[in-house]
């Protein structure tokens, strides 16, 4: 068994949780068209409730989850209250800088709350199981089933449902979805509720894998989640998760031949060549001049 | 008590400079630029490699030369303006507004990271130290003390000289003719992306020069305690004194970081709480930026547009006159020149 193989597996989890990551990432921009600073807070807001009720509740694995999930939840809806609908008739480039205060407020928020020490679940991670060529822990192949169900969920809801409708009428054209009579405002906090949760549930997800929970891992996920959606293609579902699939296994064949801390620069690299080759995206369509939002 | 004035009014005055070059970038160009911690960090870091010497054992870091410190900061200055040339253009070259900020969020955390973990640049996550007194010679420490001061303030003085002139220059004016409408400015002969890449470099080179300065100021500098985040209260004190402004940007950050570092001196931070101090700042940062953002986004004194004194905010024509009269511009801008002698 090579240790080749072995990353690549572990490469697949990390793409499972940055897919579900990314994909929220992308529905707040499609439907308010705004690049969120403050996404990786909100991840943070779950992986710490879980803690909480882990720690303070005494739940169990599935419970934690749903808290994470509520957490998130709510932090996207505050989110979208507080600052995005604020802004909404501002550049997206004020929005923007906005989020960053929010992720700079939310941030410290944690900090004073939780103290900067790392801390982790105490779940067990359940036996070590080969599957082909892989090795996965029990806890990790539950990871990867739950990140399937959850992108399923989203799938089913966008396309077959009349929110689904909806929120792909808004994220067209908001005002022209407003004429047609469909509520935009409440759409658009819809979407934000669900990408909020998407992203707590990825949060305690990674909380789970990776062990470590501190006030600042919003950042780096935040950069992977917006690599991952940028190389895919900013706004649209599909293609970033195609686009985190891709990144989760670069950075995983990268991370093999050198230290994990340079995880970051290689995203880095990734997002930068994505950008030189293919302004809008590995998996849309048509060539782009100039890419602006 | 003196000493301590002048010490956080000498950082003001750093950090003045600091703000100047970002505010090129984003209050002249409209560029959102982040990673320009980047290249303040690189500019402290070069400093301190080419002026301390050496590296000993436990310690490495790249060249480790005793240059004369002026010499030092301009050296630092080029090289910074060398790395900013190659994030820029990669950033601007066919990414704007969002695109352009997350490219440059990306390659800010993408270098912190590479230099918090790849020792043998800047030795890691420890930095480097041990610069004293550079430009010291026989002064007493209270003596040179002040004349540190005297200095940093003489810097931000001819910063803000060449800044104003060049903000009221044809460049300065066609910058922001480029960032009010690209479309029209090409059309009107002006070159996008090198208008907006000259303004890049030059605000890098600023910020790179504050570097050199800080690292004479501070002595030590590592990765632990300089996150990119800390000089995201240089963005909430350009919104504050007004973006495009040079004399608000520069009202702007004393007000801004001497009223933090003054108004959160009075927080209580408990020795079991280390952190509580810092991160009720950073707190109020993130919400002085969004505020100000809200309520008064072009910040208490505002950019001032028409620079001959006829009627501010005239917009492109304007703008793009080359001169006030008479002489014919032999590059065939005939609408221009046309509204341009009409209004002369």
């Amino acid at each position: 068994m090579s240790i080749f193989w072995i990353s690549i597996g572990m490469g697949l989890a990390v793409a499972a949780i940055l897919a579900l990551s990314a994909v929220a990432f992308t529905l707040e921009y499609a439907v308010s068209r705004v690049v969120n600073l403050a996404h990786g807070e909100v991840l943070t807001i779950g992986a710490y409730a879980a803690y909480v009720g882990e720690t303070n509740f005494h739940l169990n694995l599935y419970m934690c989850a749903v808290v994470a999930t509520i957490a998130g939840s709510l932090a996207g809806m505050g989110l979208n209250f507080f600052l995005i609908e604020q802004f909404r008739n501002q550049k997206a480039l004020s929005t923007l800088i906005a989020t960053l205060g929010a992720s700079l407020i939310l941030q410290n928020l944690l900090l004073i709350g939780f103290g900067g020490a790392s801390v982790s679940y105490s779940f067990a991670q359940g036996n070590l199981l080969h599957v082909g060529p892989f090795l996965w822990t029990v806890l990790t192949i539950k990871v990867m089933i739950s990140t399937l169900i959850v992108a399923a969920i989203i799938y089913v809801m966008i396309q077959r449902t009349r929110i689904g409708k909806a929120l792909r009428a808004v994220s067209q054209n908001r005002d022209l979805a407003r004429v047609s009579g469909i509520p935009a405002r409440q759409v658009v906090m819809h979407t934000w509720a669900l990408a909020g949760a998407v992203s707590g549930f990825a949060g305690f997800l990674y909380g789970e894998t990776v062990g470590t929970i501190t006030p600042s891992i919003g950042n780096g996920f935040l950069l992977l989640s917006i690599t991952a959606a940028v190389g895919g293609g900013l706004g649209r579902p599909y293609a970033t998760l195609g686009g985190a699939l891709v990144l989760g296994l670069v950075m995983s064949i990268a991370g093999t031949y050198t230290s994990s801390a340079y995880q970051l620069v290689i995203a880095f690299g990734f997002l930068v060549v994505m950008l030189l080759i293919k302004p809008n995206g590995i998996f849309v369509r048509g060539k782009a001049q100039m890419v602006r939002a | 008590m003196l000493q301590y004035w002048t010490a956080i009014l000498s950082e003001a005055a750093i950090f003045g400079i600091l703000a100047l070059g970002i505010d090129m970038i984003w209050g002249w160009a409209g560029d959102f630029d982040l990673s320009a911690y980047a290249y303040f960090a690189l500019g402290v870091y070069m400093t301190m490699v080419l002026t301390i010497g050496k590296p000993t054992s436990p310690v490495e870091y790249i060249l480790g030369y005793h240059l004369p410190y002026l010499l030092a900061v301009g050296i630092a200055v080029v090289i910074v303006v060398a790395f900013a040339s190659i994030i820029g253009a990669i950033a601007l070259r066919s990414l704007r507004e969002v695109y352009f900020s997350i490219t440059t969020l990306g390659a800010v955390w993408a270098i912190y990271y590479l230099v918090e973990n790849y020792t043998p640049l800047f030795n890691g996550y420890n930095g480097v130290y041990g610069l004293f007194d550079p430009m010291g010679g026989g002064l007493s420490y209270a003596a040179y003390h002040y004349f540190f001061f005297a200095f940093c303030l003489l810097a931000l003085f001819l910063v803000y000289l060449v800044v104003q002139r060049l903000s009221r220059s044809p460049f300065g004016r066609m910058v922001r003719a480029v960032r009010d409408d690209e479309r029209a400015a090409s059309v009107y002969g002006r070159n996008v992306f090198w208008a907006k890449y000259r303004t890049y470099l030059f605000g890098a080179g600023l910020a790179g020069f504050a570097g050199g300065l800080f690292a004479a100021y501070i002595g030590a500098f590592n990765p632990l305690d300089w996150k990119p985040t800390e000089i995201f209260v240089l963005y909430a004190a350009i919104l504050v004194g007004g973006r495009g402004n040079p004399r608000g940007v520069i009202l702007g950050s004393f007000i801004v970081y001497v009223g933090f570092v003054e108004m959160t001196r009075y927080i209580p931070s408990p020795a079991s709480r280390p952190e509580l101090g810092p991160a009720l700042r950073q707190i109020l940062i993130g919400l002085l930026i969004i505020l100000m953002l809200k309520f008064r986004p072009s910040g208490i004194f505002p950019e001032r547009l028409g620079t001959d004194g006829t009627e501010p905010k005239r917009s492109l024509r304007t703008l793009f006159r080359r001169r006030p009269s008479g002489e014919e511009s032999s590059e065939g801008l005939a609408t221009a020149d046309a509204t341009g002698g009409a209004q002369a």
